[in-house]
Order: C-alpha cells, then structure tokens, then sequence
C-alpha cells in the first residue's frame, strides 16, 4: 500500500511563544510576517507524529511505501529528517503561489497524489502550530472523494483494505472502522515520534527529495486560486491585574487565599 | 433582489454545542447581517433545542430553520457535509457561521471543500462591509497572535467561531421568527465511517465544570497529581492537566486543557505549577477567576490570573486541600 505523509515547516512554536510572552515578537513591515530570524523553522509537530503513525503501521507489519510530501519554499531540511525517519520517498513541492492558503496547498497534494496514481492512506497532523486551522486534510479528503478521519490517537489495518482508527474525541475515545483509501489526522495522543539512528541521519544527508513543481502537476486555475488571504498579524494584549497573596508559610498562603476567593464570592 | 442570508448552523446530539455557545454566534451573526442589510438566519441540524424560539427572539434571528433526519443522528460527519451542502445550494446564503465544537472542525473544511468556498475555523470576530470581502479575526499560534484573513471564493464564506469568545448579546422588542423545515434527501449517503465502539463519557465533563484544579510539569512527578485531584475534590470541582502531563502518560488525554484539549469556561481555575503557554490559556483563559501556584513570579500565568502565590504547589496545595476542608 501506498502511505503519503503531508508535513509543514512551521516556526517553533515554543520560541515563539518565548517571545511573545516576553512582548518581543516581530512582526514585518507587511503587517502580518513574523520576522524574527531567531526563531527556528521545524516540522510541525503533529505532521511529525504523521510520520510516525506510518513507521508504526510497518512496524505492525503492513506492506507499504512511505512518501513524505511537503508544500513550501525550502523543504529540504525536514525532508531529510523524514527520510531518516524511514520515508521511502520525499517530495518538496513548490508553490506558484506566493501565499498558498489550505486551499491552494491542498490542490498542489491532491495533484501530486493523483500524479502517484492515487494513495491508499494519507496521513497529515491535525493542524499546524502556526495557523492552528487544520483544514488541509478536509479539502484533501474531498477533492479525493476519501473519507477524512480526524483526531487519531491510534492507526491499525483491520485487513488489508480497510482501517481501525481510534479518535480522541470530548467524550473520551470513540473507534472506527473506515474502507481504504481514507485521510487520517494524527493527534499528540499517538505518541512521541522516534529519533532517527546516527546512521540513517548519515545516510539521509546524502538523500535529494524530489522536487515538483506546478509544470509537473495538472492544475486548472482554479485550484491555484486562494480563498483565504492573510493580511494582518497582531499580538493580543493581556491585561494582567493578579492580586499576589503573601504569607510566611503555605499553610498561612493557603488560608489567606481561600478566605479572599470566599470573601469575592469565588468560592461559596 | 433576493436578501442576503447570514446563517447561523449549529446541532444538537451527540456532540452537540452548548446552547450558550450558539448564542455568542448568532450575536456575531447578527452584527454581519446588520452590517450587510440581510437577514439572520439560524439553522439547527437535528431536534430543536429547548427553548430554541426564545434564543432565536432575543437574537434577532429572522428565520428559524430546522432539518431533520435519521442519518443526522450517527453523528458521522458525510450526512451532515450532504444536508449543508443541499441547504447551501438551495439558498445561497453569503455566510454560514458555525460555533466551534469537535465536529465543525471537520464538517466546516469539508463543506468548504465541496463547495469551493474559503473556510476560517478559529474565529473569534467577523467584520463585514457592503461590496466588500468579509474578513475574519482568528486566533493563531495557540493564541500567541491574532490574524485577519479576507475571504475570496465562492459563496458561502465558512467560518468556524472559538467557543468563548464572543459574549452573547441580546436585542429589545425582536419580532418572532418565522419557523421553517428545510426538506433535504440523504438517500444516497452511505456513511463511510462506521463507529465500531462509540465514546462514552464517564463522569462529569471539564467543559461544564464551574471549578477545576489543573496541575503541570512543576509537578514534577506523577504521584503529585493526586494532590490535585484531591483539591478538586474538596472544592467540588474536576482535576485537569496542561499537555506534558498527558504526554508524558501521568494522565488520561480527557484531562487535557488547551487548543488542542478542553475549552473550559468555569467560575474558578486553579493552575498548579503552569507556567501559562498559550496553547495552555486557549482552554482555559474565559474562567471568571484563575488562582496561579509558580515557584516563578515571572510565569506568564500570572499575566492571565487573579489571584496568585508565588510558591511551591507540592507545600501548597496539601494546605489548600486542609483549608478548603474547613
Ligand atoms: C500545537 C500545540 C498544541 C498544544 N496544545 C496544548 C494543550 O492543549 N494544552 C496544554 O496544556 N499545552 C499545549 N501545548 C503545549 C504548551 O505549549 C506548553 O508546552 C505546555 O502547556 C506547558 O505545560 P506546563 O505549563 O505544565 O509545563 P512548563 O511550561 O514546563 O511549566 C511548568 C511550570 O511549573 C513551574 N514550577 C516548577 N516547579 C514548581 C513547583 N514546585 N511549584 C510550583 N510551580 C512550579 C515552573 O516555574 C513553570 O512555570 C501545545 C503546544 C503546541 C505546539
């Protein structure tokens, strides 16, 4: 089977919170780029446990070929990592679009899988840490006509044509079955992702990821026609007005503070 | 000229939304549809909600709408994209605004999917102009920022909007809204994800909780969360926990508070050893009182807290759970 892992490079959502919370985060003369080149770029998070949702399914001994796929300017980084990882095959696929919004990013996948001749499960993160919007999947999902799984802490094959997915959902964990080819999402639930070892990373330093373009896709206008345009970036402001309880010891803490939550009605 | 509709969807069962969270959508729904001389319009997949029409009143809403049918009580996600698809094609509204829960984060893109439309899930506001592109306010990076984003494409826009961050607003001397059952044919859907075991709550959730005790990393090992556990339980309230805590298996993912775990809006929330990343706050920034326990008087938790200590929470909270006894 074919397993095609969709993986975004996003700024480290750590330094950037580092930053923001210190009130140092940049933001560009265009009013919308975070401009700090401190920050490091990475796989997102989610995409990485993407990719380990696919290792642990060979693991459990499915047949397949693994194919990373990432959108972006300059993919060869993660790329690399991915095929340390144990990806059998990385594609960077390169945008004529300036700024792809999920829409634009999703066709340029979509094209790319139907160029593979189709996938049998694609697999992405449940959302990127930068925009946090988690769409890509969805549009992926329907422009293939493939049923779209989202939220998985769990991927197994119930046989050889169909999925068990187990989801995190608000009620707890919900199992489904789902006939191949289907769209998973993967959540933090799946686990840490693996390190590669110290001799697939040699190995993958020597790896070129295929590089597509728009050419090599068969894409119509539409597909290339964003629908979602970024034109602003902005830190909200917090207003912090914490009322600090002091006391010599926690025991003097811990009755000062109960006493104010009940003297503002907090606490009954 | 046919007037433009700003719909409100939202539904009931299974998963559904809090009755308050459709609330702040129809309120932010009606801001737009003043904006644009249209019409509100609240749509609810699935049995109507007790006290629907009085919600509806003092909304403003214009045309209360309802489709029903049994292949929208599984609560898999193609009968709904089906229905909404079907509704949209039939009426051509200008936006269809859903408020945010588990499943209009897959039932929001995918309809946009199918209908060629730009989708914003994340939202917290709308604004809108005659003869212009509605742009959209959402949360990024966890909260860290804020983006406006314009939506171009094809009509409906599709927006999904954050629970808890609209405050609902109620309109004087509304009318009545006409009632009206919109028909839909979901013959040809073949759900094509099958719930082998279904989810089942157990217990009380996070999301209805009025007081909960969340503990962190300062925790420092899994033993400690019993403190926690037992604070919660002297004041009434639920324990949760920040990401790491689930990540590191110490416990059960449904604890989770955040962007990516529970949205909570109770009356206290106590953060032991947090330090208040915004993918953190995103779940818990709308309780009414945060009480923050750091060793460090610079944890961006106390940024977003009432009250605070700054101390040890494993010398704390055993005193906590003593005076909270008393
Ligand atoms: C895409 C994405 C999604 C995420 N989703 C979520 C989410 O849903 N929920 C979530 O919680 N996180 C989420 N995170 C992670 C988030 O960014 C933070 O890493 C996480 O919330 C930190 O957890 P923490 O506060 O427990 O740990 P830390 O950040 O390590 O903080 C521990 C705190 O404890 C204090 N401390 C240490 N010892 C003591 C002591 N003895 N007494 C008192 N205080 C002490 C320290 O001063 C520190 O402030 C997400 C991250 C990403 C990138």
């Amino acid at each position: 089977m074919r397993i095609v892992v969709c993986v975004k490079e996003v700024l480290d959502p750590d330094a950037v919170n580092n930053y923001a919370l210190a009130g140092r985060l940049e933001i560009g003369d265009d009013g919308k780029t975070l401009t700090q080149t401190t920050i490091p770029q990475l796989m997102n998070g989610f995409d990485e446990q993407a990719i380990e949702a696919a290792l642990l399914l060979r693991d459990a001994g499915a047949e397949c070929t693994i194919c990373v796929v990432s959108v972006g300017a300059d993919p060869a980084n993660q790329l690399r990592h991915a095929s340390a990882l144990g990806a059998d095959e990385v594609v960077g696929i390169s945008s004529p679009v300036a700024e792809p919004d999920a829409h634009v990013v999703a066709s340029l996948l979509v094209a790319h899988i139907r160029s593979l001749g189709g996938a049998d499960l694609v697999l992405c993160g449940r959302q990127a840490s930068d925009d946090d919007q988690g769409v890509v999947p969805a549009l992926i999902g329907e422009a293939l006509g493939m049923p779209v799984v989202t939220v998985a802490s769990s991927v197994e094959l119930a046989d050889t044509s169909a999925l068990r997915v187990t989801r995190v959902t608000p009620d707890g964990d919900e199992i489904v079955e789902a006939a191949m080819p289907a769209v998973v999402t993967i959540s933090n639930e799946i686990g840490d992702p693996r390190y590669p070892t110290a001799a697939n990373k040699l190995k993958a330093r020597r790896v070129k990821p295929t590089l597509v373009g728009p050419d090599d896709l068969s894409l119509d206008a539409d597909a290339l026609a964003p629908r979602v345009l970024l034109t602003q970036q902005f830190v909200p402001t917090v207003q912090g007005n914490c009322e600090f309880i002091s006391g010599d010891t926690p025991a003097e803490l811990a009755d000062r503070l109960v006493a104010r939550l009940r003297e503002d009605k907090v606490l009954p | 000229m046919t007037t433009t509709a700003i719909v409100v969807c939202t539904w009931s069962g299974a998963r559904g939304e809090v009755l308050e969270e459709a609330e702040a959508a129809l309120t932010l729904g009606r801001k737009v549809s003043v904006a644009l001389g249209g019409e509100l319009q609240w749509l609810v997949v699935g049995a109507m909600p007790e006290g629907g029409a009085e919600i509806a009143q003092r909304q403003g809403v214009a045309v209360l709408e309802n489709i029903e049918d049994a292949k929208l009580a599984g609560g898999q996600a193609d009968a709904f994209v089906e229905a909404l698809a079907q509704y949209c094609a039939e009426r051509s509204p200008r936006l269809v605004l859903f408020s945010q829960g588990f499943d209009t984060r897959l039932v929001a893109p995918r309809l946009a999917g199918r209908l060629g439309s730009g989708v914003v899930v994340n939202a917290v506001d709308i604004e809108a102009a005659a003869d212009s592109p509605l742009k959209v306010t959402a949360s990024a990076y966890g909260g860290d920022t804020r983006v406006v984003y314009e939506l171009a494409g094809a009509e409906p826009c599709i927006v999904s909007l954050l629970a808890n961050a609209v405050l609902p607003e109620s309109v004087e001397g509304a009318a009545s809204p006409s009632v009206r059952n919109v028909a839909v044919d979901l013959s040809s859907v073949e759900e094509r994800i099958r719930v082998v075991e279904a989810a089942r709550t157990e217990g009380p959730r996070l999301e209805d909780a009025e007081i909960i005790v969340s503990g962190g990393r300062g925790l420092s090992s899994p033993d400690n969360y019993k403190l926690v556990e037992q604070l919660a339980e002297a004041l009434g309230g639920l324990p949760g926990a920040s990401r790491p805590l689930v990540d590191e298996g110490w416990v059960d993912s449904s604890r989770q508070v955040g962007l990516t775990g529970k949205i909570t809006r109770p009356g206290l929330y106590v953060a032991a050893g947090i330090s208040g990343a915004s993918q953190h706050m995103a779940g818990c920034g709308a309780a009414k009182a945060i009480v923050a326990i750091n060793t460090d008087p610079d944890a961006a938790i106390f940024r977003y807290a009432r009250y605070g200590i700054v101390g040890d929470c494993l010398a704390i909270l055993p005193e906590l759970i003593r005076a909270a006894k008393k």
